[in-house]
């Protein structure tokens, strides 16, 4: 039996590439992603160790509020056995770009550290009071250059001038990449950032152990210190960074199993599909007195060879993918450094890509292989296969309603819970049983479904259409495999547009009525002088100017901080909601809380609280307890009373209106001159933020749409391989109807219309399930959802698979054409 | 029909070679064969097995290339149409009954009847629809698909599909080939009523005498050759022609 199935598979290579192809993506995005992580993680862990090299011993700050004293660096030094010891320093530098703005929307981080652990990409490290340096980054995209002054803000917003004498790599510090650098001397970083300390030491050693070193430095150290020697240091570095890189292996690896499931279909599908077309080969192995389990082991055999050399071309593509990925991230990627070690299939990566697509593959093959034992020896004398009939069955039937009623149950639950985690739980459940039920009832569903999308092209193509409709539903079953695999992708993808969509109209409409202010200025260190407000006011164009202040004050003896408004915000369009009590009664005298704060201290209204100072505090009468997402101050007194309580306070932000009908650039141009003069006071307005939350959110989905791409390209594999299969089982019919007038160009388009057919049936079904669970999920997210279909993306969808569905039709209806129709009649 | 009587035969064939492979593999199937089917005639092309009686047919209908010579239906050279030409030819001209897998299993009778005038994209003439279903006795099969029928009557359907479209000429490959004596001998009978009620044209393969003796004149062939013909046969003198060319 061995032989007989080495010969069938070679007999039948070119049908089961196809299915190869499929493992093969599948495994291949599995090791993918293992190949990425673990070359990511090497080259975190390689810089980590280089970096580590230079610094024998480490005194690190405990928490980064108590950095460690100044004193403690003379201490440290005068270890016996220190050859040198120097801070670190860490805090902001607001650098000012050359719009005259701090650049950025994180301030850029002010540091000082050794010399030898800087990285100079040019020019020299600073070495006294007026030099400094900054990262490479940093200059590039503001184009500053050696020899030029940059101005930095310190930590009272005050201006400050440098001589730029260098850049420097950041290397594998995520914050630092992030933000931006400058780096200073020692001395000139305190002075500027504040820091009342350091934020570690690191010590080199003149002799002695790096061990027998980090014992003598941490008797000295104190309880705040942690004393690590450089491998220390590294490793502790590296796994902080190992738990980021496991959520994005875990993140990839959900969609790798999307692709897999997937695989396993088109799999299960082939198989079925090359046993029943064999049937006639079995019967005759059968005849010659092969046994069942000589039949069923034939066909686990052929999977488990096509499951094993798949999985091993997988690695090889994993592999590929892994280095592609890493390429891109370093060549697309500037704004965050990632280091990448050289790339390599670790053993794990090679025991999981073989176990997953060897088992993956064996599995899906079993049910096949037992309907091949199902064979009677006599079918292999019959000479007119069979049409496959399909009744539906009472066991299918009944099973889909359990399941159906199961997932209907779940997700009602869901749906009606409080929205949490646990009810999102509930019901993505519903959603895996509801596909079950669907699963189950394909074969049902396939005939009106393809009726429905055979309609149109019945219509338009005549003849070549109708027989497509009729040639898409006469085999159910197969039909319905091959196009579940599509509507797993389809699904997925329609879900994640809903949730998206609805998210944004959901945000939008939160930003409506919670950011009502058309600008907002606030400072990116610091507060925003009162001048500016002073700047904004007297506009006709400007319709509201709110300022905030926030002072540490006290309620009832608990520090809290207690805030003011401008009290024309009350009467504007930025009114706040009240959960309970009325905005309507803030006068002198009176306090409004917002709600988390009240139900903490379990205020209500018409309460008395005393608000104040330490010293002094005054009982005001509560009046409103505030909706916790409303724009105010969590503790609101009114302005008079804040003045005399905590004296002139810069306002942390200002918020604007626009009047109505005014002219928008010449308002924005008011706001931008008000904020001018102050380098760290930045404008955004709500557009703005609605363009970067949009951004992000579409950017967010675009990644999802392009991952679950895979899951659609291998269900692609599967219609083009049912098809092919097909056509081959046909080829006596395709003859006939080319004897009887059909063009070839006719024959290929009625083997695409099929095709275009089974895409849009797997389409459909994809996107009813992914409207209907999108929407569940959405209610299981928040209380007030503005559910939002994105009619527009999901005819994208649907469109897009019936146009893959076309392409999988490509090769195979060109052979059907092809093939003459003599040759065709006469072959047996 | 009334169309085409202006001319002698419905299919002539001059010099017809046909030649598969190449250099030593080369197998000669038809050597030069001069031949003509009259209009309104039930002609039989019979032959040893290997004769090259198929590849005949296959060449007339325009179903297979030839390697050299002529092939006309009616007024059309065939040898020198195009793939999509000789489509077209197909649709308009010529109707097939094969011996086995005539009718498309997705279809209901009555569908695989008119399936050739709806490739075509012309409307049935429902008089002569009615008159073909009932001459070969389906009416009440019509919605039936191929697998509720008999072999007798997929072939009767597959009859009806040959007749309903008009065509010039009806190829018939041993269509009885698997039919039981009394099913092959009603489509046979189907075959010459066509013939002689409905002036069809018929040419058909068979290696059956008493299938031949239903037409009016058998030609025989032996190696790729013409080489005998008879006109009005009875089973008894096909067989002992066939019988004399085995010789």
């Amino acid at each position: 039996m061995f032989r007989t199935t080495i010969a069938g598979l070679l007999a039948h290579r070119l049908r089961l590439l196809l299915t190869s192809l499929a493992i093969i993506l599948g495994v291949g995005f599995i090791a993918g992603t293992f190949v990425l992580t673990d070359t990511i993680d090497a080259g975190f862990s390689q810089s980590f160790t280089a970096a580590a090299d230079k610094i024998d011993v480490a005194v690190l700050a405990k928490d980064e509020e108590n950095p460690l004293p100044p004193s403690l660096l003379a201490k440290v030094g005068s270890v016996a056995g220190v050859k040198d010891a120097q801070p670190v320093v860490s805090g902001e530098a607001a650098l000012i770009g050359k719009d005259g703005k701090t650049i950025g929307e994180l301030v850029t981080a002010g540091v000082a550290f050794p010399s030898y652990r800087m990285d100079l990409t040019s020019g020299s490290a600073p070495v006294s009071d007026g030099e400094a340096v900054v990262d490479t980054n940093t200059a590039k995209t503001e184009g500053f250059r050696i020899g030029d002054t940059i101005a930095v803000l310190d930590d009272k917003n005050a201006r400050h001038e440098f001589r730029l004498v260098g850049t420097f790599d950041v290397g594998v510090d995520q914050s630092l990449a992030a933000r931006g650098a400058v780096a200073y001397t020692p001395a000139t970083a305190m002075r500027m950032t504040g820091a009342k300390g350091y934020a570690e030491i690191d010590v080199t050693t003149a002799g002695p152990s790096r061990e027998s070193l980090r014992t003598a430095i941490a008797a000295v150290a104190g309880s705040g210190a942690t004393v690590q020697t450089g491998e220390e240091l590294a490793s502790d570095l590296a796994a902080s960074n190992g738990a980021s890189t496991e959520y994005l292996k875990i993140g990839l690896l959900l969609f790798g199993v999307v692709a897999l499931l997937v695989a396993g279909l088109v799999i299960y599908n082939t198989f079925g599909i090359l046993v029943a077309q064999r049937m006639r080969e079995l019967a005759l192995l059968r005849c010659i007195g092969a046994t069942r389990r000589q039949v069923f082991g034939s066909i686990v055999l052929e999977s488990t060879i096509v499951g094993l050399v798949s999985s091993v071309l997988g690695l090889g593509a994993g592999l590929g993918m892994g280095g592609l990925a890493v390429f891109l991230l370093n060549t697309f990627s500037p704004d965050v450094e990632v280091p990448t070690g050289t790339v390599t299939l670790s053993p794990q990566t090679i025991v999981i890509g073989l176990a997953t697509g060897l088992i993956m593959t064996v599995v899906a093959a079993l049910l096949p292989a037992r309907q091949a034992t199902k064979v009677a020896p006599v079918a292999a004398l019959r000479t007119q296969t069979e049409e496959h009939t399909f009744r539906t069955g009472v066991v299918r039937i009944v099973f889909a309603v359990i399941f159906g009623l199961a997932a209907a149950g779940l997700t009602y639950m869901g749906v009606t819970a409080k929205p949490d985690e646990s009810a999102l739980m509930t019901v993505m459940a519903g959603g895996i049983l509801a596909f079950f039920s669907v699963l189950i009832l394909g074969p049902v569903l396939v005939t009106p479904l393809s009726g429905l999308a055979g309609w149109l092209p019945g219509r338009l193509f005549g003849v070549p259409g109708r027989l497509a409709t009729e040639n898409s539903r006469r085999n159910p079953k197969r039909s319905a495999t091959t196009t579940i695999a599509l509507t797993i992708g389809v699904t997925l993808m329609t879900f994640m547009a809903v949730l998206t969509a609805t998210m944004r109209a959901t945000a939008d409409q939160e930003l409506d009525s919670q950011f009502v202010a058309d600008y907002r200025v606030a400072a990116q260190t610091g507060d925003v002088p009162h001048a500016v407000a002073e700047a904004l006011r007297g506009h006709p164009e400007l319709a509201t100017v709110a300022e905030f202040r926030e002072a540490e004050g006290r309620l009832d003896d608990k520090d809290y901080p207690i805030g003011t408004v401008t009290s024309s915000v009350l009467e504007s369009t930025m009114r706040p909601k009240a959960t309970s009590g009325s905005t309507d009664g803030f006068k002198p005298g009176t306090v409004m809380i917002a709600d988390y704060v009240a139900e903490h201290l379990k205020i209500k209204v018409g309460d008395d609280v005393r608000i104040g100072t330490e010293k002094d505090a005054t009982p005001l009468r509560v009046v409103a307890i505030l909706d916790s997402e409303s724009l105010l101050p969590s503790i609101t007194v009114p302005e008079q009373f804040f003045a005399e309580r905590f004296g002139k306070v810069d306002d942390n932000q200002i918020l604007i209106i626009a009047a109505d009908g005014a002219d928008q650039d010449k308002a924005r141009a008011i706001v931008d001159n008000a904020a001018q003069p102050y380098p760290a006071v930045k404008v955004t307005s709500s557009t703005e933020i609605r363009d970067q939350f949009d951004d992000a959110i579409g950017g967010i989905l675009s990644v999802i749409t392009g991952l679950l791409g895979l899951a659609i390209v291998i269900s692609l594999l599967g219609i083009a391989n049912t098809l092919s299969l097909s056509v081959h089982e046909r080829t006596r019919e395709s003859a006939l109807l080319r004897a009887l007038g059909l063009k070839r160009g006719q024959l290929r388009g009625m083997l695409t219309i099929e095709a275009l057919i089974l895409g849009l049936v797997g389409a459909l079904v994809g996107t009813v399930l992914g409207i209907v669970y999108g929407w569940a999920a959405t209610e299981t997210i928040a209380e007030s959802v503005s559910f939002q279909l994105p009619v527009g993306q999901i005819l994208l969808f649907i469109a897009a698979s019936g146009l893959a569905g076309v392409l999988a039709a490509v090769l195979p209806a060109r052979r059907a054409a092809r093939t003459s129709i003599v040759g065709s009649l006469a072959s047996d | 029909m009334t169309t085409i009587t202006s001319f002698r035969s419905a299919v002539t064939a001059q010099g017809l070679t046909k030649v598969y492979g190449s250099g030593d593999a080369a197998v000669h199937a038809l050597r030069g064969i001069d031949v003509e089917f009259a209009t309104r005639a039930f002609t039989a092309i019979m032959g040893p097995s290997g004769s090259g009686k198929s590849t005949l047919m296959h060449c007339l209908a325009g179903l297979d290339s030839v390697t050299d010579g002529h092939v006309s239906i009616g007024d059309v050279e065939i040898t020198r149409l195009n793939d999509k030409r000789l489509t077209m030819l197909r649709r308009e001209r010529v109707g097939f009954i094969f011996q086995a897998f005539n009718l498309l299993p997705t279809l209901t009778a009555e569908q695989n009847i008119l399936l050739p005038l709806q490739i075509a994209g012309r409307q049935p003439d429902q008089a002569l629809f009615d008159r073909v279903i009932d001459t070969v006795g389906l009416r009440d099969r019509l919605r039936h698909k191929p697998s509720q029928l008999s072999g007798g009557q997929q072939q009767r359907v597959a009859v009806a599909r040959a007749l309903i479209s008009k065509p010039e000429v009806i190829f018939a490959d041993e269509p009885t080939g698997n039919l039981d004596s009394r099913s092959g001998a009603e489509v046979l009978s189907f075959l010459r009523t066509s013939v002689r009620e409905l002036g069809q044209t018929i040419v058909m393969v068979t290696h059956d005498p008493v299938a031949a003796s239903y037409a009016d004149r058998v030609v025989f062939l032996r190696d790729g050759l013409l080489v005998r013909e008879l006109e009005q046969p009875t089973p008894q003198t096909v067989l002992d022609t066939l019988v004399a060319l085995e010789a």
